[in-house]
């Protein structure tokens, strides 16, 4: 097991430097000059432009840059200050990371806690009419771009009804509608799969098995089925939750809430090309710390993986497997 | 549905015509693809039967609720909503199509030649994708479209890069699967030619998972085009992109939620449309998820 | 077969099971009864999708509900008919006094549960006992099947196949039930495991003096277990006795062509005499005699045949209405 964690850092870090490596490369070509970005509206000599560029270190070969920003991010977690303010970008991201990190678990409990016992329903009544019900509004759900969601509940419950707060952060209701929008559209896809899960494990022997010994229906599907039936939703889990960290983008602008997400989305308008690498470069960090610790939260739920684990056996074609359901957005019901 | 057996009997299971005759008799595939399809000629016409041009701007009209003279009413500027919206669904639609075509194109090249050649190659261009999946979808289109900037071919590029790696996986993950099946051993072993056998078995079954994530893809990046978009990094206004559209209404959502309802609507039938095409498929080629 | 007396302690009147497959309906089962003495052995033989499985099922009413179109008949425990049970009752007697050793060991556990939870579960339920007890005779009932105690803690993937199969038996036997229903316990075993687990399966029988009914489509497993052998095509019994009845005096056309089909050293045939053809298609009713098309005997009254049954003795009835004559007899 240790070993196998071990094995996935050093698959994982050289990845992440790679990432921030192109990330880099690639941000060095965001048209416009950072100089100019940095100095701002108005006319410069060319002396001052000069002078600013060499004050930026902007002046030393590229390569010396890049290797000067992997050791400041590896090493000291320090992603340089932004072109526009001059603020620390650690800072910047310490202090929106909270926002984000809030909406992120928020959302997930709802998701979890509604997705599941309504999956767990529309498989047992499958084909009922609730089923069918559940299915169609998922559906719509599902189809629903976030942001008009968000509209939509901004328009109703704040600025009509006055409930809610429409924008900032803050209280906990500043955060109610913002989680609602954000987990509307993938609560949809999450209790369908939860469902199609659901239904491909009643099917399974082993649940006629535990039927056949007497036990009691309510033991049969959350004492046998369920738990077999998670084992593929925790990957769905892990990667919407690592998706959210990673900023839910559309909604923090919407609602105005200073996350990380805000952040990156300001840093592109702003040109302001170092904000935008080190949000970006952090985004991949906690997006591949969270699939980390998916993976290995599998190994603790399901004993046949910690098994192959253990010993060094690794079926490629089920990891692929995983690796790829579930991804974008969950819409994934392989 | 399986009543209908006799009929497409005689075709292969998985194969593009059985996949289609199908689909004609599902009915909420029909239904999606009528949607798709009507969206499409009423975009394309949609200048010669309207009554306003989706630039002209009547100042009188600004802000107008849906009326007889604007059925769907006028946003800021007084410009015809209905107007736009028709001629603006050839954004959503282009984007969402070239997007997933180029990343098709790449992700199955690639994922054919790490699945086929295995090996060095194999590793070293898994571990390259590995780099793309450290990121949410929608980030990584983001920053695509940091050094891009903006613009419908650049939003187009930036889609199509993003998802690469899903199909090549797919892709990769569907001819490791069918190398190993048995029939494919069979045909080996009397002696089939291998070009027979890509031809006559590993193509017709791996095309069948492709087209599902095909049409998901479309309403994948039509929707993040649109969110793009929104965030004033995908397409920018004037054009009537509908992310676009909403961006620019979210300022009069209080007084005038009409202008951000509407786009919002044609998005919304837009990707349930092709996640119901998408799904019929699934259903298709995979009749045990059904019942 | 159908007049036998009142209180058998187990009987099958008259089931009928049809399955639903899209707008088809497969007709699975059609009007099987049996009875079974207590302490007795049944086998029931045949080909794969004969309806075998789908009786043992219904026994316990353990068939998919989403895909049972209609069963009906009655299956009398104890004169208690199990199908006009509900569910508290009919709990009583799955896994206590009826209990079930599935096909295929592999799929019969529950991957993310120990085995000795899975064995204590139905145990804790049957007995209300504490937890420590029912493990406690979860482990006395792994010794017996002969897994060492120790191993009670690991999941099922830590066992090979024919150790799963021996834990899917201390399952089943883990209640002392009085009938013991073994569908194909052995086919997806390899050939060195079937006959010990066999043997552990017929031991424990005889221990326990559980009845028991056997399903297989191996008559050497037969011969060597069964008391009574009832032989299913196209979901009826269509030979039906003692095993000296139908190994000594196979009757029906169909059992006679089983045993034409196996090897026989004592005899030196040139090659084996398979049945030709294939079974029926379930999802057809049909007209007349099921192995009509497959028979060696097939005349004009077979296309009219209604299934009356034709008893040949006290124990031996067939569905046969052109059976082979005495001097025909191979």
């Amino acid at each position: 097991m240790v070993r196998y964690v071990l094995k996935r850092l050093l698959i994982l870090i050289p990845t992440l430097i790679a990432v921030t490596i192109i990330v880099f490369t690639l941000m060095n070509f965001v048209p416009g000059d950072p100089v100019m970005i940095a100095l701002g509206s108005g006319t410069h000599t060319p002396a001052e432009v000069e002078a600013k560029r060499i004050a930026m270190g902007l002046d030393r070969p590229f390569l010396v840059r890049l290797g000067e920003y992997l050791k400041g991010v590896f090493f000291h977690f320090d992603f340089g200050t932004s072109l526009i303010d001059g603020t620390s970008i650690q800072y910047q991201l310490m202090t929106r990371f909270p926002n984000t990190l809030k909406i992120a678990i928020y959302s997930i409990i709802f998701t979890v806690v509604i997705g599941i016992p309504l999956g767990v329903f529309c498989a047992q009544h499958a084909n009922s009419v609730g089923d069918r019900f559940a299915l169609i509004v998922t559906l719509v759900l599902d189809s629903m771009p976030s942001f008009w969601l968000a509209l939509l509940l901004m328009l109703l419950f704040a600025l009509k009804l006055h409930w809610l707060p429409s924008t900032g952060s803050g209280s906990f209701k500043y955060f109610i509608l913002p989680t609602l929008a954000n987990s509307l559209g993938g609560l949809a896809g999450f209790t369908r799969q939860v469902r199609a899960s659901m239904l491909e494990v009643t099917r399974s022997d082993f649940v006629t098995t535990a039927r056949s010994k007497g036990i009691n229906e309510r033991k049969v599907v959350y004492g046998h089925a369920l738990p077999n039936a998670l084992i593929p939703i925790l990957t769905l889990v892990g990667m919407r939750f690592g998706g959210m960290l990673g900023g839910a983008t559309v909604i923090e602008v919407i609602f105005s809430i200073p996350g990380i997400g805000q952040l990156l989305v300001n840093g592109i308008n702003n040109r302001d090309s170092t904000v935008v690498t080190g949000g970006i470069v952090f985004i991949a960090l906690t997006f591949s710390l969270i699939m980390l610790l998916t993976d290995l939260a599998y190994s603790l739920v399901d004993p046949r993986i910690k098994a192959q684990y253990t010993s060094h056996k690794k079926k490629s074609g089920e990891e692929e497997k995983r690796h790829h359901g579930g991804r974008h957005h969950g819409r994934r019901d392989e | 549905m399986k009543g209908n057996r006799k009929d497409t009997g005689s075709l292969k299971p998985g194969s593009l015509r059985y996949v289609w005759r199908k689909l004609l008799r599902n009915k909420s595939a029909v239904f999606g693809l009528t949607v798709v399809c009507v969206l499409i000629v009423l975009s394309l016409i949609s200048p010669l039967i309207c009554r306003y041009d989706y630039r002209s701007m009547d100042g009188l009209n600004a802000y107008s609720l849906p009326s007889a003279e604007h059925l769907l009413g006028c946003d800021e500027l007084g410009r015809d909503i209905l107007s736009r919206v028709l001629y603006g669904a050839r954004y959503t639609f282009i984007i969402g199509i070239l997007s997933t075509a180029i990343a098709a194109v790449l992700g199955i090249a690639m994922g054919a030649v790490a699945g086929y050649f295995g090996g060095a190659v194999d590793s070293a261009l898994m571990r390259f994708l590995d780099i793309f999946q450290s990121f949410p979808m929608l980030i990584l289109a983001m920053a695509f479209c940091a050094v891009f900037g903006t613009g419908i071919d650049k939003c187009i590029l930036a889609l199509g890069i993003s998802n690469i790696s899903g199909f090549a996986r797919l892709m990769r993950a569907n001819i490791l699967r069918i190398r190993n099946m048995e029939y494919v051993e069979a045909a080996t072993s009397i002696g089939c030619p291998t070009r027979k056998i890509i031809t006559g078995h590993v193509i017709p079954n791996a095309i069948s998972p492709i087209i599902v994530e095909i049409a998901m893809g479309i309403s994948r990046n039509g929707l993040a085009s649109s969110s793009l978009s929104f965030l004033g990094l995908g397409v920018q206004q004037p054009t009537p992109e509908w992310g676009a559209m909403l961006s620019s209404a979210r300022s009069y959502i209080r007084y005038y939620p009409h202008m951000a309802i509407i786009p919002g609507i044609f998005i919304l039938i837009t990707v349930l449309s092709f996640n119901l095409i998408g799904d019929a498929v699934r259903d298709i080629l995979d009749p045990t998820l059904k019942e | 077969m159908n007049e036998k007396k009142e209180s058998a302690f187990f009987s099958i009147r008259d089931l009928n099971v049809q399955y639903k497959s899209g707008a088809q309906t497969v007709y699975a089962v059609n009007g099987v009864s049996f009875d079974l003495a207590a302490g007795e052995t049944l086998g029931l033989v045949g080909e794969t999708g004969a309806g075998k499985t789908t009786i043992a099922k219904s026994i316990l009413r353990i068939l998919p509900p989403h895909a049972v179109k209609k069963m009906e008949g009655q299956v009398l425990y104890e004169g208690e008919d199990i199908f006009q049970m509900n569910d508290t009752e009919l709990r009583k007697i799955r896994g206590h006094q009826i209990s079930m050793i599935f096909q295929d060991p592999m799929t019969a556990l529950n991957p993310v549960k120990r085995v000795n939870e899975q064995i204590a579960e139905g145990y804790i339920q049957h007995h209300h006992c504490t937890k420590a007890e029912a493990e406690k005779r979860a482990e006395e009932m792994l010794e017996l099947v002969g897994i060492s105690a120790d191993r009670a803690g690991e999941y099922p993937h830590q066992f090979s196949g024919g150790m799963k199969q021996r834990v899917v038996i201390a399952m089943a036997l883990a209640c002392s039930p009085r009938l013991l229903i073994a569908d194909e316990p052995t086919t997806a075993l390899d050939v060195t495991i079937q006959a010990q687990v066999l043997d552990l399966i017929k031991r424990l029988r005889d221990e326990l003096g559980t009845s028991m009914i056997l399903i297989t489509h191996d008559l050497g497993v037969v011969a060597g277990i069964c008391d009574q052998v009832a032989v299913i095509y196209a979901g009826r019994i269509i030979e039906y006795g003692t095993k000296a009845d139908v190994f000594r005096h196979p009757t029906h056309p169909y059992t006679i062509g089983l045993f034409g089909a196996l090897p026989d050293l004592k005899k030196d045939v040139e090659r084996l005499s398979p049945i030709e053809g294939l079974p029926p298609d379930p999802t057809e009713q049909i007209e007349g005699c099921a192995f009509y098309p497959r028979c060696e005997r097939r005349c004009e009254k077979c296309k009219s045949y209604r299934y009356e049954p034709t008893r040949l003795s006290d124990t031996h009835t067939i569905l046969c209405c052109n059976p082979a004559g005495e001097g025909e007899e191979k």
